[in-house]
């Protein structure tokens, strides 16, 4: 049973990551209908712009920058290729732009950090800490809580803040929120930033336990947009209960069967989720009426 | 306040409204009547930059806003409350009535005190005060109306466009509706208005268009169209 539990634990963390970065799919996708296919890359990124920064500012002072450069990095995807391929009305052009972009930053990221991974210092102390008789890393609890505070704040700028309002209007209907004055482009951009701004700093978070480097963010981006397909797209707590679902599952398959399967729970969530819905997964992005 | 010239618009290929002259003095009420199909909603989108007008100019006081985003158009002072309502069904009440001063909020327009009007807004539609908080998906048909017109509102708009402001209401709505339309008027808010109850709208507006397939076919004083008897029998006929 404390096996059990402590694997339980154990897949919370990883399943907060997954949470988070399907929490981005979500963002973007309630105001365009689109999402960023290069979401693991802004991780990377993320991380490995951490990494570099870390030395000079320490972890703490590294984080705030980091969220600067995920939410500048989403805005150049957002404008380089989203606009334009829902400009020309091509209703599934923005796939093909954001992977694309995704595979130019990994190229990117590659020539300047190498194809080795690196170890990312950990801001925490490695020894585990003993809560009533599961293990946990420190590093795993600051996992989930800046996991969950960051979808938190996220929420309250939503709720709170007019241009959060403006964010909601556009994704409850555009039009309507462009007569209130609301520039929905720009919103449409803001969805984006923010979106690559959860993956960076989820890229910091997932570091320290995980390897970094520029491909470190691949298949958590692929089992996350599993997670965000089942969660619910459009919003809502979904992600979390289906991050921490798959997070889970893949901890006991990975005790109880072999830590080389640990990935398949996920791969064949994608599986499903892709046979079941194998068109039509998106909607239709927001054209424009002529 | 608003002069259209030849204005034509339409969707994809098709053309829908065929060089439309009109205007809307300031502090004035002008309606559009027409049956259904004719281009009323159509003219009221391409006005307030919902869909680019083909050909024309729509000049707001002196402006011209013809080929503006509806962002810009919004900003430049039209309120639009479109046909269906629109209100923002995940947002409060308080909220929805916030976004209509979203120009005002975020230095596009001058700020004055939005707060204030907010409370105006509850004064002028009490059922909604009560409401405050609920979101506005789950508001009766006849509240989402009210909080449309609200909405808009919050603009201080320099002109009000409502396209449709009592559809789908009970017959004491509809009153209701026009009666918040004849303060509205009292007020001085220039508005052009579409309703499907022309008769109604005839007794409020000052001066009154009516569209057929596109294009004016008459126009005049309100008071006169609503006696004139051909405007009756073509476009009255079913009213009260
Ligand atoms: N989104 C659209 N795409 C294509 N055609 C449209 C669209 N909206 C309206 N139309 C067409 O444009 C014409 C005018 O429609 P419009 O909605 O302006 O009429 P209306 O006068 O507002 O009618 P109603 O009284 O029924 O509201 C109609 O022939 C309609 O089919
Ligand atoms: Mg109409």
């Amino acid at each position: 049973m404390t096996i059990f539990l402590q694997l339980v634990a154990s897949g919370v963390a990883v399943g907060m990551i997954y949470a988070a970065i399907a929490f981005g799919y979500q963002l973007t996708f309630a105001t365009s209908k689109t999402l960023n296919f290069g979401q693991g890359e802004a991780l990377a990124l993320g991380a490995l712009f951490g990494l570099t920064l870390a030395p000079f500012t320490g972890y703490w002072l590294m984080i705030p920058l980091v969220l600067v450069f995920g939410f500048a990095l989403g805005a150049v995807v957002e404008r380089l290729g989203v606009r334009p391929a829902v400009k020309i009305k091509s209703e599934y052009g923005w796939i093909m732009a954001t992977i694309a972009l995704g595979i130019i930053f990994r190229n990117l990221a590659e020539n300047i950090w190498g194809r080795d991974d690196l170890k990312f210092p950990s801001p925490l102390p490695e020894e585990a800490l003993q809560l009533g008789g599961i293990r946990m890393l420190p590093m795993e609890l600051l996992i989930i809580a800046g996991a969950l505070l960051m979808m938190l704040a996220v929420e309250i700028f939503n709720r709170k803040s007019i241009w959060g309002k403006a964010v909601i209007a556009t994704s409850n209907d555009i039009d309507a929120a462009g007569l209130m004055g609301i520039n929905t482009k720009r919103v449409i951009t803001l969805s984006y930033s923010i979106s690559a701004m959860t993956a960076a700093f989820a890229g910091v978070l997932v570091a320290p336990v995980t390897l970094t480097g520029a491909t470190m963010g691949a298949v958590l981006a692929l089992k996350a947009f599993a997670v965000a397909i089942i969660g619910g797209l459009e919003s809502g707590l979904g992600v979390i209960v289906g991050g921490l679902i798959l997070g889970i599952a893949e901890t006991l398959t990975g005790f109880y069967i072999s830590t080389g399967y640990k990935d398949v729970p996920g791969l064949i969530l994608l599986l499903v989720v892709l046979s079941i819905r194998p068109v039509g997964l998106f909607g239709k992005a927001v054209i424009k009426k002529v | 306040m608003l002069e259209v010239a030849n204005l034509s618009a339409g969707y994809g290929q098709i053309e829908v409204l065929h060089g439309l002259s009109f205007q809307v003095p300031k502090g004035k009420v002008v309606t559009l009547i027409g049956s259904n199909g004719a281009g009323k909603t159509t003219t009221m989108r391409a006005l307030s930059g919902m869909i680019q007008p083909r050909a024309g100019s729509i000049r707001l006081a002196g402006r011209e806003i013809s080929g503006l985003d509806s962002h810009d158009v919004a900003r430049a002072g039209l309120a639009h409350s479109p046909e269906g309502r629109r209100v923002f069904p995940t947002l409060s009440v308080e909220d929805n009535l916030t976004l209509g001063a979203f120009p005002r909020l975020t230095g596009s327009r001058p700020k004055g005190d939005v707060s204030a009007d907010r409370e105006r807004a509850y004064a002028l539609f009490p059922r909604l005060k009560e409401r405050r908080l609920q979101l506005a998906g789950t508001l009766s048909g006849g509240e989402q109306q009210m909080l449309a017109m609200g909405r808009a509102l919050m603009l201080r708009p320099d002109i009000l466009l409502l396209d449709e402001p009592s559809m789908g209401l009970a017959p004491k709505l509809v009153e209701e509706v026009f009666r918040i339309i004849r303060q509205l008027k009292e007020e001085q808010v220039t508005m052009l208005l579409v309703e499907q109850f022309a008769m109604a709208a005839l007794g409020v507006a000052d001066y009154a268009y009516v569209l057929e397939n596109g294009r004016i076919r008459f126009q005049g004083p309100a008071a006169r169209l609503k006696s004139d008897p051909a405007v009756r029998a073509a476009y009255l006929g079913g009213d009260h």
